[in-house]
């Protein structure tokens, strides 16, 4: 075989007649098949048989060969299940006879499974289940009321769009075609009427706005179906799309595509080149800041967290000086190379550029001082002439300088590693943000403990029963974010609660306060009313009745400042007991000597003698302070009498008579005096 | 594990609910039987736990918690340590209540202090009203203090964060298929069908970090099948912050207790907006009264004085 290749390459003469078998074999493949003229033609062809001849026997021969009893047709009733008259309407089709069952199967286009023989219901339709719809949202009206409110849309109006939607299948183009809400039917008579002039005209929407109400809705419903949390990640997907769609974006991208659309060939090639510019430029300003911030890392000082003690005595200082400037050196020659080599050089003399900072940094903490500095020695002349740091502060000063760069970069490369986490992550790993935060772990009830230890303990103890008034446990169930905020809500409420029934007990204590007084007064009024007839039947005297005007006013001055002392002392116990001893006191003086009382008071509020009744006074209380010592206040009329009795037996007539202004006036002194010291024993 | 060489996330504050409490059962011949060596006086057994809701492990976050009981009970001070998937609890006998101490301590990359609870242990029926303290006392005679509570952590380190807000799976239960079966999800899905093992959590969270391209897509295809999963029971995953949507037995926290709850806390705002409206009429209607009478007394006053004059 290979020498009659190579015969045949070499062109020569090949000894053996015979053709490649190889060929032969392929030749001989489809000749047994051919029979009469066909071969004939088959044969004159030679070795490249000819395609058409062999084709058209086969096909003629397979038309002949199928020769079975001719397929039956028969024209078979259908309906159409996706029509919705309830299977009235009744088509007919041809089909295929299936009384054979594998024949039935063979058919590609036949019916679908139910089509057993004997089924004398009519075959549903095979493009019935092309058929679908798609699902719209659905919402009742209180689930409008409470989630779907817009101010730019009514719920018909959302309404007519969802049904447009659903009679569309969502096929924005024709639902915006079509759309055409008008907020009330219009009249049937257009023509005729003025009517139209008054309705309100017909909003234009635009297809986003279509689109984002309805995408709104949408994912309204969604979620009121099913919390985000819980949704599974392409239901989620789909929701968060729903819910970040923005109309203005959607306006502005189909105008750019019309643009881009209609722009000419001229136009598209300056917009190339515009944005390869726009590249060029962008690669420069890279360029630039990053020689910025070598710059800057070039400038870095060292932080100034460590002990500053070294350095403040003039030695430390010089160390210090010359520290800077050494490392300042070490970074420009280190820098130099790395700026002018490419980045893969530089990472390649990563240690040797330890110390400028870069991608360097980790490594040179690493690494140990001393061996950075070894390595930096044996770089050039230039770093050997430096001085060797002996000091610990030294040493501190570059490791530090390298340490805030590599805070730096560490925060730098750290901020973009941080995922940024998805909204349903988010709600996964319950993670929130929030402007101000005390760092530190807590717990969400700790807020509620703080609402309490706000208050003093008297307030604590009025919250507590206000709370349980309402049937609020003293601890809650579940302290979660929402439980804890609608606790500090209903906390506020109930704070402002407990602050109006304090005040309103302020206010009930005033006002017993003021009807006491009112009472008081009230009183004392009908008894003023008495004692003036009394005084107007015995009046003797003249002038007598203007001196019992006064005492009365007196009398009702004084009643104020026991009021007041009420007032002032109202738990007392002893007070209003005192209160009641005087009121019974003037009570008695009233009953028993109206006159005598009417007289004395007088006499004491008599101008002309003020000073002699005061001086007599200044005896009197005395003398009835020695008198009533031993006898007690409610005993002020008794020994008002007694002491009468014991002083001046005349006084006494002369009081019941009422005529001797001298008598008159002692008498006076000594009822004031008793009324003082009654005073004096309230106090 | 290094010290946390990262920042706090500013701003970021991050929850996780967790379960703890008192369970008491007092001794009884049949249901539960003194064991030997129990003081005589001693009537009840009790046990106090910190535990994940739904039991669902926190030992990621929580590296251990100290029980400080009685001082009358010997060795009073109990610290616990964590192990995976296991409550954090003591069990003893005793016959008397006291306030507990519990002490949590962080796992040492949240760099965090350790934190106190209190919480005051129940062996009798307790209650506001006789009716919940019978209710109690029929259910079995375990008296049940538990409560829900949630720690939160403000401004994380940095490397705490990412612990926190990686790697949530399904609880861990045997799952139907080995790790080839599921959907091919190759070395991602193995390792979340094999939440048993403990060194896999860690792994997993970390090749979320670092995974890229390829391995990124395979974690979110996994994490997808686990969020399906879970949604089905109503549970919750490991090392989330989730709250169950229903309650099951044992399990009483979920969102339908904190949806009562918050129905409940309503109710009372609605009460208590209609108690201040009322008041507030009273104290204008009070004000009023008080200011008649004022006037009134003034008017007495300026009466008197009047004749007074004449």
């Amino acid at each position: 075989m290979a020498s009659n290749d190579l015969r045949d390459v070499l062109n020569l003469p090949s000894d053996s007649s015979t053709p490649r078998p190889a060929k032969k074999q392929k030749t001989a493949g489809p000749r047994p098949n051919l029979k009469g003229l066909a071969r004939e033609v088959q044969n004159l062809g030679g070795d490249n048989p000819i395609a058409i001849v062999p084709e058209v026997s086969f096909y003629k021969k397979r038309r002949f060969a199928s020769r079975k009893p001719a397929a039956r047709w028969e024209l078979r009733p259908f309906t159409n299940s996706a029509r919705n008259d309830d299977g009235a309407l009744v088509l007919r089709h041809w089909r295929r006879k299936t009384d054979h069952g594998p024949q039935a199967d063979a058919l590609p286009d036949g019916p679908p499974a139910p089509d057993a023989p004997g089924d004398d219901k009519p075959e549903d339709s095979a493009f019935a289940k092309f058929n679908v719809k798609v699902s719209v949202p659905e919402y009742t009206d209180d689930q409008y009321k409470a989630n779907l409110q817009n101010n730019d849309w009514t719920k018909e109006e959302t309404d007519y769009l969802m049904e447009l939607c659903r009679d569309f299948d969502l096929r924005w183009a024709v639902i915006w075609d079509r759309y055409d809400y008008a907020p009330e039917p219009p009249p049937d008579e257009t023509g005729g009427h003025g009517f139209t002039a008054v309705m309100p005209a017909p909003r234009q929407r635009s297809m986003e706005d279509l689109k984002a109400r309805y995408y709104e809705v949408a994912a309204k419903m969604m979620a009121v179906h099913k919390p985000a949390q819980y949704m599974t990640r392409p239901e989620f997907e789909l929701y968060e799309m729903m819910q970040n769609f923005n109309p203005e974006q959607e306006r502005r991208r189909k105008e750019f595509a019309l643009n881009t659309m209609a722009r000419s060939r001229d136009e598209a090639r300056e917009e190339e080149s515009l944005l390869l510019e726009i590249k060029r430029i962008m690669a420069r300003t890279e360029r630039f800041n990053e020689e910025r911030r070598e710059l800057y890392n070039r400038l870095d000082f060292p932080a100034t967290d460590k002990d500053i003690a070294s350095f403040k005595s003039s030695a430390g200082l010089q160390t210090l000086l010359q520290n800077l400037m050494s490392t300042d050196k070490s970074k420009k020659r280190n820098a130099g190379p790395e700026s002018a080599t490419t980045a893969a050089a530089a990472a390649a003399t990563t240690a040797a550029t330890a110390t400028s900072g870069g991608g360097g940094g980790n490594r040179r903490e690493s690494v140990a001082a001393s061996s950075s500095r070894r390595e930096s020695d044996a770089r050039g002349p230039a770093t050997s002439a430096e001085p060797t740091p002996t000091t610990a502060a030294s040493a501190t000063a570059p490791s530090g300088s390298t340490a805030a760069a590599h805070k730096k970069k560490g925060s730098a490369a750290q901020q973009p590693e941080r995922r940024k986490l998805s909204a349903q992550e988010e709600q996964v790993y319950g993670v929130s943000y929030h402007d101000r935060l005390g760092s530190g772990p807590t717990f969400r009830y700790e807020r509620i403990n703080k609402l309490y230890s706000h208050k003093s303990g008297q307030q604590q103890l009025r919250m507590t029963n206000a709370l349980a008034e309402l049937d609020v446990p003293p601890r809650l169930v579940m302290p979660t974010a929402a439980v804890t905020a609608q606790f500090e809500q209903l906390w506020g409420a109930v704070t402002t609660l407990v602050d109006l029934r304090k005040v309103s007990d302020k206010l009930d204590a005033e006002i017993r306060l003021e009807e006491a007084k009112k009472a008081e007064r009230e009183k004392a009024k009908a008894a003023a009313e008495g004692k003036e007839s009394g005084n107007g039947g015995e009046e003797g005297a003249g002038g007598k009745d203007k001196e019992g005007e006064k005492k009365k006013e007196e009398e009702e001055g004084k009643e104020k400042e026991a009021e007041a002392g009420e007032k002032k002392e109202e738990k007392d116990g002893e007070k209003p007991q005192d209160g009641t001893g005087t009121g019974t006191g003037t009570g008695a003086d009233k009953d028993g000597k109206e006159s005598d009382k009417a007289n004395a008071t007088g006499g004491d509020a008599a101008p002309e003698g003020a000073e002699a009744s005061k001086a007599a006074a200044g005896d009197a209380p005395a003398d009835g302070g020695g008198g009533s010592g031993a006898a007690d206040a409610d005993a002020d009329a008794a020994s008002i009498k007694e002491e009468d009795g014991a002083a001046e037996t005349a006084v006494e007539e002369g009081d019941g008579e009422g005529e001797k202004t001298g008598h008159k006036r002692s008498a006076s002194v000594l009822s004031a005096g008793s009324d003082k010291s009654s005073k004096r024993l309230k106090k | 594990m290094a010290p946390p060489t990262g920042k706090r996330v500013k701003g970021v504050q991050i929850f996780r609910p967790f379960v703890y409490g008192t369970t008491a059962k007092p001794f009884d011949e049949k249901t539960n039987p003194k064991p030997p060596g129990v003081p005589d006086d001693h009537t009840h057994s009790w046990t106090v736990f910190v535990k994940g809701i739904d039991d669902v492990d926190i030992t990621y976050w929580l590296r251990r918690v100290q029980f400080k009981l009685h001082e009358s009970i010997p060795n009073h001070v109990r610290m616990i340590e964590g192990e995976k998937g296991k409550p954090f609890e003591v069990h003893e006998t005793g016959w008397g209540e006291f306030e507990i101490a519990i002490k949590l301590y962080y796992v040492p990359e949240s760099a965090e202090k350790p934190q106190t609870l209190y919480h005051h242990l129940r062996l009798h029926p307790y209650g506001r009203t006789e009716a919940e303290k019978e209710t109690m006392r029929l259910a079995g005679g375990e008296i049940i203090s538990w409560a829900y509570e949630e720690q939160i952590f403000n401004e994380p380190y940095e490397p705490f964060y990412e612990m926190l807000t990686s790697g949530a799976m399904p609880p861990a239960h045997p799952l139907p298929h080995g790790p080839g079966g599921v959907g091919g999800g190759g070395a991602a899905s193995s390792a979340a069908s094999t939440p048993t093992q403990p060194g896999h959590h860690k792994s997993n969270s970390k090749s979320s970090i670092s995974g890229g391209g390829g391995k990124v897509k395979d974690k979110d295809k996994d994490k997808d099948k686990e969020v399906q999963m879970i949604r089905s029971e109503g549970g919750v995953l490991e090392r989330s912050a989730m709250i169950p949507l229903v309650n099951r037995p044992g399990q009483p926290f979920s969102r339908e207790t904190e949806q009562v709850e918050i129905k409940k806390l309503q109710e009372a705002m609605v009460k208590v907006e209609e108690m201040v409206k009322k008041s507030k009429e009273e104290v204008q209607r009070k004000e009023a009264r008080l200011k008649e009478l004022k006037a009134e007394a003034a008017a007495a006053a300026a009466a008197a004085g009047a004749p007074a004059g004449k």
